[in-house]
């Protein structure tokens, strides 16, 4: 019967309720929105960077990621490859290149990567090709291809079949250049990633540097994200012996980790703003319900309801009302994030910035089903704590003097 | 025998400021079966004597005492379940719960005493009749007339079987033809299942239908109380 009864006094004053369900409703979606945003936005760049720069892991002799020397290079990694081979869970691999040089034209210069190559590997690990917007990827078969971004295309003054000059220093510490022709410009969504960028084929940059088959990095793409730590560990006591970086990609980019992580207690931080001020006009509510309904309490008091059933029946009152406004606002909330997710939100006003920080400009809010049952636990909480100084409130009537007013 | 005694009842408000003395020096006594009303001009200490005397409100001095029970030896708690298992109550303006039925309203006792189910559902549909509101069972309070709406409110009372009733101005906001219909309710189920009801009234069809009647005038007995052998 208290069940029953609290039920039906939310629905006493409908007005009353009906405006703190709604501000409940509106506190709930723009607060799962925004984290929903913030979700597809944080998942965009973990995604991006993952797809584009890092891979799930990377190997390199010790060192070379200091000081990108190309005479540091793996030894013996025909066992590593095998050892990769065994693992069920890698999905790619890809065994590059690296090098620091200058590249240059009759008017411009910039000092870029040259990430040295094999497409066909390249294409199971990183989704670079995806992103070319002119020329191709590699597929012309034909000697001295160079892929490079838009802006540096623009920086340079280049276009397809331009040729620039690449200088760098060859396997002996000697300056060499050689000449390459633009086959493919591409552009992600990370303009400092594309500023700094260029990709050639692994053959011709052996060939430049007078390296024969050498390898300064192997990067790995795993079926899921969640088996980059097993593999990790795995490696790191396998090939403990040789001198070896294994990094994962939260080493790689710690601040791409560090978002990551965060991004948790952000949303945490975002809907505890939102609640803490539903959780004032709740209270306010169920304030304005006890000193209404005073004489009703003092009759009830009167007529043999216990403290603890009083007690209970205004906390009880008090999550009904919240838990309904929970389920509109998050009813309404996943319509609106399944809408968006599956849309996009079109931000290309903001392309430039997006994109500095490694953004395309379509976010796909995003959010996991256990998000919006934590968010409706944490409503609960919210309502027993505003029922708290009501219910303290009524149960301090005295019944002759509430009864008589 | 008495199941209620009022030894020495002083009640005083605000006795540090300005002392109002609502009740001095009462004694009495009420037996099983009674009809009594008390009565009085406004003022006179009638809704305080049974505010007292149903433990809702402590006597500055004295000692209430029900079938045996020292009520100034009970603490809140123990008050409101004393109440429950012990004592019924009308009020003047109903006071049913606007958010459950007639049926809802007069099985709510019965459900806080914890009886069960099929036991509840049997009183209160006999009582409902008794009452003459067995085709209202299921109808809200604010769809009731006030003269069925304290029929409710005195079935609500009975529900729990209480040693006594303790009714205050139950007809003051009723017309002549429901006021008539709810004493004669009333005086049946004190026939019939003798319980004690003690009213306080200003009206005279209520004192005339009572069995004993209780004169109040500033917090004392005014006159020797009259006793009526039979109802007329």
């Amino acid at each position: 019967m208290i069940v029953s009864i609290s039920w039906r006094n939310v629905w006493r004053n409908k007005l009353r309720s009906f405006v703190i369900i709604m501000a409940i409703t509106v506190g709930l979606v723009g607060g799962v929105f925004t984290v929903a945003v913030y979700n597809g936005m944080s998942e965009q760049k973990l995604r991006t960077a993952i797809d584009t720069q890092t891979a799930h892991l990377q190997i390199h002799a010790r060192g070379f990621q200091k000081n990108k020397d190309i005479r540091l290079y793996i030894k013996q990694p025909e066992n590593i490859l095998s050892a990769i081979q065994e693992q069920q869970d890698v999905e790619g691999v890809a065994t590059r290149l690296i090098a620091t040089g200058m590249a240059a034209t009759s008017t411009s210069n910039a000092g870029v990567q040259l990430n040295g190559i094999i497409p066909e590997q390249e294409r199971r690990v990183s989704t670079i090709y995806q992103f070319v917007r002119e020329g191709d990827y590699f597929e012309s078969g034909k000697k001295n291809q160079i892929l490079i971004s838009s802006k540096t295309a623009k920086k340079l003054k280049l276009k397809l079949r331009s040729k620039v000059i690449i200088t760098l220093q060859d396997i002996n510490g000697q300056i060499v250049g050689a000449a390459f022709r633009v086959g493919g410009i591409f552009k992600t969504t990370h303009s400092l990633f594309d500023e700094g960028n260029v990709f050639v084929k692994k053959q011709d940059l052996e060939r430049v540097l007078g390296a024969g088959s050498t390898i300064n990095e192997i990067a790995l793409r795993m079926k899921s994200i969640g088996q980059v730590e097993k593999l990790l560990q795995n490696f790191e006591s396998k090939f403990d012996d040789q001198e070896l970086d294994i990094q994962s990609w939260r080493e790689i980019q710690p601040e791409l980790a560090y978002i990551n992580d965060a991004t948790w207690q952000i949303n945490f931080l975002i809907l505890i703003i939102i609640l803490l001020a539903l959780a004032f006009g709740i209270l306010n509510t169920m304030l304005m319900a006890i000193f209404e309904r005073v004489k009703e309490i003092g009759v009830l008091m009167a007529v043999g309801m216990n403290r603890f059933k009083i007690f209970t029946m205004i906390v009880l009152e008090t999550v009904f009302l919240s838990l309904t406004g929970a389920f509109v606002g998050l009813g309404v909330s996943a319509l609106l994030v399944r809408k968006t997710n599956s849309s996009g939100i079109n931000l290309s006003r903001f392309t430039e910035g997006l994109e500095s920080w490694g953004l395309g400009n379509v976010i796909y809010p995003q959010l996991e089903a256990h998000f919006y049952l934590n968010i409706a636990a944490m409503v609960v909480v919210t309502a027993l704590l505003s029922s708290i100084y009501p219910a303290l409130k009524a149960l301090k009537l005295n019944p002759v003097d509430a009864i008589h007013g | 025998m008495s199941i209620i005694k009022l030894i020495n009842i002083d009640k005083t408000y605000n006795p540090d400021t300005i002392p109002v003395h609502a009740l001095s020096d009462l004694n009495l006594e009420f037996k099983q079966g009674e009809f009594t009303a008390i009565v009085g001009p406004s003022g006179c200490g009638k809704t305080t004597l049974l505010n007292i005397i149903g433990g809702l409100d402590q006597p500055t001095s004295g000692k209430v005492i029900i079938d045996g029970t020292d009520l100034s030896t009970l603490d809140r708690g123990q008050l409101i379940d004393f109440r429950l298992q012990n004592i019924g109550f009308v009020f003047q303006d109903y006071s049913l719960l606007p958010v459950l039925t007639a049926r809802e309203n007069t099985e709510f006792i019965m459900q806080l005493q914890k009886q069960p189910k099929k036991k509840i559902k049997e009183r209160v549909v006999t009582l409902l009749r008794e009452v003459g509101l067995e085709d209202k069972l299921n109808v809200y309070p604010t769809k009731l007339s006030g003269g069925q709406q304290q029929r409710v409110a005195v079935a609500r009372a009975l529900a729990s079987k209480p040693k006594f009733v303790l009714a205050d101005e139950p007809t003051a906001n009723l017309d002549s033809h429901s006021t008539s219909d709810l004493l004669d309710i009333m005086l049946k189920l004190n026939r019939e299942e003798n319980i004690t009801f003690i009213f306080s009234t200003h009206d005279q069809r209520v004192i005339d239908k009572a069995r004993r009647i209780i004169m109040l005038e500033d917090g004392k007995i005014a006159k020797p109380e009259l006793v009526k052998q039979e109802v007329i």
